[in-house]
């Protein structure tokens, strides 16, 4: 377990890390969270 | 039961990824100059500030959405928008509701402070949000928004308070 909590943290920081500096990978979140959104109210 | 225990710690740490780009993507809008269309928005600050007359707000039977920044806090969201005899309008529904209560907060800061900037087509306008709770116009502002939006905003529910209605007056 001590590598997947190892690998977790790094995914999380990996994670942040794009979503802040990556052209394109914030809007990719939000179209994201939009097309769940719309599938849950249908 | 150990295994148990193990899947729901393996299913909560992978949850934290969707979680981290979530919360990362809505800290991250906070900071841009207005608001994307699922998260809310910093200060509206390009575009030309309107000046002089007031403008024809009949435009905005074309306009899906407008983003409306307050001043206290100032924050800003997407919102619809509609017009009724020559004046603009805004709202807010499920706020009689917790989950209304809950999710929006800006109709509540909009009733301490309703010192607000619009932005239509990348012109801001400064306004002053007039909460309306009763009255006849209540008819036609709701018949405009239900013929613009399958919307369930009737007379009844804004004076029920169920849905929070502004007028976007010109700020004096």
């Amino acid at each position: 377990m001590k590598y997947f909590y190892w690998g977790i943290a790094a995914a999380v920081v990996l994670t942040v890390l794009a979503v802040l500096f990556v052209p394109g990978v914030d809007q990719w979140v939000e179209q994201t969270v939009l097309r769940n959104v719309g599938r849950a109210a249908r | 039961m150990k295994i148990v225990k193990e899947v729901i710690i393996v299913v909560f740490c992978l949850l934290l990824i969707p979680a981290a780009a979530f919360l990362t993507t809505a800290a991250k809008q906070r900071l841009a100059d207005g608001p994307s269309l699922v998260f809310s928005g910093g200060p509206l600050e390009a575009g030309a500030l309107h000046a002089g007359a007031e403008p024809d707000w009949s435009v905005v039977s074309a306009v899906p959405t407008i983003e409306l920044q307050l001043l206290d806090p100032p924050r800003s969201r997407r919102i619809w928008t509609a017009e009724y005899e020559g004046k603009l309008y805004v709202w807010s529904g499920y706020m009689s509701t917790a989950v209304g209560r809950l999710w929006k907060h800006w109709p509540i800061q909009a009733a301490r402070d309703g010192r607000a900037v619009i932005r239509i087509d990348g012109v801001r306008y400064e306004r002053q949000l007039i909460r309306i709770q009763s009255g006849d116009v209540l008819d036609g502002i709701t018949a405009a928004i239900t013929s613009k939006y399958p919307s369930q905003t009737t007379r009844a529910a804004v004076e029920e308070g169920d849905a929070w209605l502004f007028e976007a007056a010109p700020r004096k």
